[in-house]
């Protein structure tokens, strides 16, 4: 079986050390492409490592009106092709796990390739080989399940719609899929003399996790 | 790497009308080959497999581009952009974007220099060494450019038919006409060099290059380039020493290039300019009402951005409606992270026993 990441959200301490190991990736030298959101700062200190879930059916691709975006071989999403990408954003707006991020000086896409510089040689990606909890792990199906108790589902379903990736998320009950719908809890902003500020949340995180601008 | 769009692009797909398209390219071309050179007056048919080369490939670019168009995310950007460019009352402020656009994108490639500083001087050298090839061979070939000698050492250059200025067949300007293909080879063959130095080094091209995509046109412009300045080192320095070979070998390289003009990395050429409609179409979304996320309220891309997304999104055969009734795209991307981190945390019940 390939060897493919496993991410385990309940294990992520929010220490950022992938985020910071991201950067060396020689395919986005210098920028990050992981993400560690915060879910709810004021009720939980839990943390949301985002990484690019490879879809079968990428949607990000689909998208793409300069057919830049390409899946190889492995199923593993690339970046959008540099001489092709136009910088529309249309994928940055469309993958539904928020992933692509662009920079619309060097009018580029970039995205979490599952470190394919080095996977491509039998390293793992610079993300998992830093992990200090295992929130997220590098290898074949059989190499890590037999070490978890939780289950691996790569399925989500986001309102009506079913997405299968190559990733896995490991989940703490038996479901067969992750259900994404609603709104969700929003610390709102905080109003000083009736005019709104930044949210409280929003001056925790880095500027390229507010715009996913790079 | 396998094809990204086998979603709805195979499904759907109309070959008639591409087909139509390319034919009627080729037609008009060859229309313009005539004329141009003046029923065939002037034109030479030892460059007649450029000729048909050229014709050719023509067709297959438009073919290539009118089937790029079918997809829905290009053909939305294609009216849409369309649609806002000839609008009424705003077109002489669209011009003036669009030149700047040209300026800054297509000439100057400011985004290239933001990428890498070597990457956009080896683009510089490639690109601008084709651009004068081109427009100093394609012309020749298609009989609309042709030199009469007038008196002992005039030239003149008829364009279409029209005579243009002489000059002195020995003088600078001659001289640097006659030398302009030598120039630009070697600018290819520097650009060439650097791109493959990076493609050697790099580890990052290294892991995602592909033979046939990133170092085949390299080597064919270099192995274009080389065989150019055979010719002229023939001419000039051997007394037209395998001139025949050579310059059957040079056909044979630029008609195999012509050819991989609609495949792979060389599309770019004809798909580029695209960018310039891109720029306007978010210059525009820009200045109209913007879309606020469902969740947290930021304004993170414009109403029309977002409809035209969310149309294409549909069309491709996704249905990403939330059970509040709007759609997964109407939350900005931080928002959609949470959105899926809450519901991972939400799935543990706190009474139930987990491990």
């Amino acid at each position: 079986m390939q060897e493919t990441m496993f991410i385990d959200p309940q294990r992520c301490i929010g220490c950022r050390s992938c985020v910071a190991a991201c950067r060396e990736c020689s395919t986005h030298k210098g920028y990050s492409m992981i993400y560690v959101d915060y879910l709810d700062r004021s009720e939980t200190t839990a943390t949301m490592p985002t990484v690019c879930m490879h879809c079968t059916e990428p949607t990000c691709a689909l998208v793409c009106p300069a057919d830049a975006i390409k899946m190889n071989e492995d199923g593993v999403v690339m970046s959008a092709l540099k001489p092709r990408c136009l910088d529309c954003r249309n994928c940055v707006n469309a993958c539904p796990f928020g992933v692509p991020k662009y920079n619309s000086e060097m009018h580029l896409q970039m995205k979490c390739d599952m470190c394919y510089d080095r996977t491509s040689e039998g390293l793992k990606p610079m993300c998992a080989s830093v992990c200090p909890t295992g929130a997220i792990s590098f290898g074949t199906y059989e190499q890590i399940v037999p070490l978890r108790r939780t289950k691996p589902v790569n399925a989500h379903i986001f309102g009506n719609q079913k997405v299968e990736t190559k990733v896995y998320l490991m989940l703490p009950t038996d479901e067969r899929e992750i259900r994404v719908d609603g709104c969700g809890v929003f610390e709102g902003r905080v109003a000083v003399d009736g005019e709104p500020t930044e949210s409280w949340i929003d001056t925790q995180v880095e500027e390229t996790d507010k715009s996913n601008e790079f | 790497m396998e094809g990204s769009g086998s979603r709805s692009i195979s499904t759907d797909v109309d070959y008639f009308r591409p087909t139509v398209y390319g034919l009627a390219a080729s037609a008009v071309l060859t229309l313009l080959v005539v004329v141009g050179s003046r029923s065939l007056l002037h034109y030479d048919s030892a460059l007649f497999g450029y000729t048909v080369a050229s014709v050719a490939a023509f067709g297959a670019i438009v073919f290539r581009y009118a089937i790029w168009l079918q997809r829905p995310a290009t053909r939305a950007y294609w009216r849409r952009g369309w649609q806002l460019f000839l609008d009424r009352g705003r077109i002489g402020g669209n011009f003036g974007t669009a030149a700047k656009t040209i300026a800054t994108n297509l000439l100057e490639q400011r985004f290239i220099f933001k990428r890498s500083r070597s990457r956009w001087l080896m683009h510089l050298l490639i690109m601008w060494g084709c651009i004068f090839s081109a427009a100093i061979t394609f012309p020749l070939v298609f009989g609309w450019i042709h030199f009469e000698l007038e008196g002992a050492r005039g030239y003149r250059a008829y364009l279409f038919g029209f005579p243009l200025q002489t000059m002195d067949g020995r003088g600078l300007l001659a001289w640097l006409t006659f030398h302009a293909l030598d120039f630009t080879a070697l600018m290819v063959i520097a650009g060439c060099a650097l791109a493959i130095h990076r493609r050697l080094y790099d580890r990052g091209a290294i892991a995602l290059q592909q033979f046939l995509l990133d170092f085949v046109p390299h080597l064919l412009l270099i192995a274009i380039s080389v065989s150019g300045l055979m010719l002229t080192a023939s001419s000039l320095w051997f007394e037209g020493y395998m001139y025949s070979f050579i310059s059957l070998s040079h056909q044979a390289l630029v008609i195999m290039t012509l050819f991989f003009l609609p495949f792979g990395k060389l599309f770019h050429i004809v798909q580029r300019p695209a960018s310039i409609g891109v720029e306007l179409y978010q210059q525009r979304a820009r200045e109209l009402p913007q879309a606020k996320c469902r969740r947290c309220g930021v304004e993170f891309a414009s109403e029309m951005w977002l409809g035209d997304l969310k149309e294409v999104v549909d069309k491709l055969g996704f249905d990403y409606t939330m059970a509040g009734g709007e759609k997964l795209q109407d939350y900005c991307p931080r928002c959609k992270r949470i959105l899926r981190g809450l519901a991972y945390a939400g799935l543990a019940d706190k009474t139930d026993r987990v491990f």
